[in-house]
């Protein structure tokens, strides 16, 4: 479903972020991309969401091959393509509705049908109540779920989180990481970059550990699952 | 929870159920884009009057001054009607003479009328109109020659020429010149006013380019969300198509009212013009095929302005 092979991405200024990355996440898989500050987590998940283009190598997503996709078919990656931020990047003129129904607007889809989504995608993430608030009255925690929600409405294939729990409490963080378990169990593939190693070891799932750009171990953790 | 989600679960045979639009999604989408730039607009009550009262100035200039050219040249053609061929004869030419004459005028090719005023007519008419009845009286001879008002049919230059040779003319008086001139200014302040519709057209493309800029300036974080979420380049760009779409169609609306007033505020002294002019023309405002028209160029300027802005300045978060 994700594929690496030999990837480079050297940035404009000559930076090397990544070089001679490879791995591939079947589809339904889930893992996490782990490794010191500024070892390329972020640039890994950028390329994946065509935020970036790689500089050698190949990704393929969705069974598609990055490099061969044009300017023109960028939006159509990234539809596929769900994606959580840090700092959530909610619109903060426009309700918790709004926020979520957006992959929706985008995609066109009908109004009645659109509501349906937005509350069961809202439902998912316990905040069904909320759904007329803005976004600034909600908790950080709540504002990250509710971007999980905007994330997962459109039921893209795949799903990328870029520190979704970077300045949430320990507890908030498992509750977070437990969601996406819980998407990654009915078929999405989940790739999640977070530099909590003790956290992402206690969820049993994939581990991928990069150092300065090149991928230094790939293991399964033993202990408990979720 | 696990069965909630359940229901959700994604189709991996059809990854893409989106991929192609149906004609409902896309009329979903232009109607939010409708809506949501008309509360954009609406969202900043005084800068988009401030907006539209610029632009519903600089499109009604070009239309006042068009209109009033275009009542100048119906006043102008109507006096150029008046532009008859005086043929004053020789003093003592003989009635028989003035009639042979007549006559002859009269089955030429280039002559519409020939209307005769002899001598006593034209005595008659000086008594009433200018008030020197008593005077006249003093006078034992009628000085006044007989004179021929030729209406000439085509172009009239030859014929006052050859009515200018004839010896049993004494003067011709023809105000072709003034004529000319008056068709020379008119066609130089169309072309004048052309150029300033151009220019005014112009300002108000800038106007509208400017203020969808600064709402693409003032969305970036909108737009980088939309495109990240994979917005189409069109629909990013499609509110703000339409609010260009908007600021056109009712700066079009406010030029129109704003003619409307002007209007209002001439009918009173335009109507004492048309009565020193014996009703011979009537002053006109705009038509309703016209209004349409003015309502269908400025919502397209509207749009045109904002296409410019967006494609200039939506530009955020794509790699090549
Ligand atoms: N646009 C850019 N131009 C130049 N260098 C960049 C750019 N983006 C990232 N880098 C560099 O690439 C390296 C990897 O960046 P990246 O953001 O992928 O790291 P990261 O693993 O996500 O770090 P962190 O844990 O701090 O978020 C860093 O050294 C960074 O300085
Ligand atoms: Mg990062």
């Amino acid at each position: 479903m994700i594929a690496f092979d030999r990837v480079g991405k050297r940035y404009p200024n000559g930076f090397d972020a990544l070089s001679e990355l490879s791995f591939a996440l079947d589809a339904g898989e889930m893992a996490f991309v782990t490794g010191h500050s500024g070892a390329g987590k972020s640039t890994l998940l950028r390329l994946v969401a065509l935020l970036e283009r790689p500089t050698r190598g190949q990704v393929t997503v969705n069974g598609r091959n990055l490099g061969a996709v044009r300017r023109r078919g960028i939006a159509r990656v990234r539809r596929g393509v769900g994606m959580v931020f840090q700092d959530h990047r909610l619109l903060l003129d426009r309700s918790v509705f709004d926020n979520v129904a957006l992959p929706l607007v985008i995609a066109g889809v009908p109004r009645e049908e659109m509501a349906k989504r937005v509350r069961a995608a809202l439902d998912k993430v316990g905040l069904l109540e909320r759904e007329k608030s803005a976004p600034s009255m909600l908790s950080a925690g709540e504002q990250q779920r509710v971007g999980i929600a905007r994330a997962i409405v459109a039921k893209p294939p795949v799903l990328i989180a870029d520190e979704p729990t970077g300045n949430l409490d320990p507890q908030l963080a498992a509750e977070i990481m437990g969601l996406f378990g819980e998407f990654q169990q009915v078929g999405t593939t989940v790739l999640v970059a977070s530099h909590d190693l003790p956290l992402v070891k206690r969820m049993g799932k994939r581990v991928l550990v990069l150092d300065h750009g090149r991928l230094i171990d790939d293991f399964q953790p033993r202990n408990t699952g979720p | 929870m696990n069965r909630r989600i359940e229901k959700n679960r994604p189709k991996p045979a059809a990854p893409e159920p989106r991929g192609n639009f149906s004609l409902r999604a896309w009329r979903e989408q232009h109607l939010y884009s409708l809506f949501s730039s008309l509360g954009r607009l609406a969202a900043r009550p005084w800068a988009t009057a401030l907006t539209l009262a610029v632009l519903g100035f600089a499109l009604a200039l070009p239309l006042l001054f068009w209109l009033l050219l275009d009542n100048a040249r119906g006043l102008a053609g109507n006096v150029g009607e008046a532009g008859a061929i005086s043929a004053f004869l020789k003093p003592g030419t003989d009635v028989t003479a003035v009639q042979a004459f007549a006559a002859r005028l009269r089955a030429r090719a280039d002559v519409a009328a020939v209307t005769v005023k002899t001598p006593e007519q034209g005595l008659d008419e000086f008594r009433e109109r200018s008030g020197f009845a008593d005077a006249l009286k003093v006078l034992h001879y009628n000085p006044l020659p007989a004179v021929l008002i030729v209406d000439p049919r085509g172009d009239p230059g030859p014929l006052a020429a050859q009515l200018r040779a004839d010896p049993a003319v004494d003067q011709v008086q023809y105000d072709a010149q003034w004529r000319q001139r008056l068709n020379a200014i008119l066609v130089l302040a169309l072309r004048g006013a052309q150029v300033l519709a151009g220019l005014l057209a112009l300002a108000a493309l800038l106007v509208i380019g400017n203020t969808v800029r600064q709402d693409i300036a003032g969305r970036s974080e909108e737009i980088a969300v939309m495109q990240l979420l994979g917005a189409e380049a069109g629909f990013v760009r499609r509110p703000f198509l339409y609010s260009g779409f908007w600021y056109g169609t009712f700066a079009g609306v406010l030029s129109l009212m704003l003619i409307g007033i002007v209007q209002v505020i001439l009918a009173a002294p335009l109507a004492r013009l048309t009565a020193a002019y014996d009703h011979a023309f009537a002053a006109h405002g705009l038509g309703i095929a016209q209004m349409l028209a003015v309502l269908a160029a400025s919502a397209a300027l509207g749009w045109l302005g904002a296409f410019l802005a967006a494609s200039r300045h939506i530009v955020l978060g794509q790699p090549r």
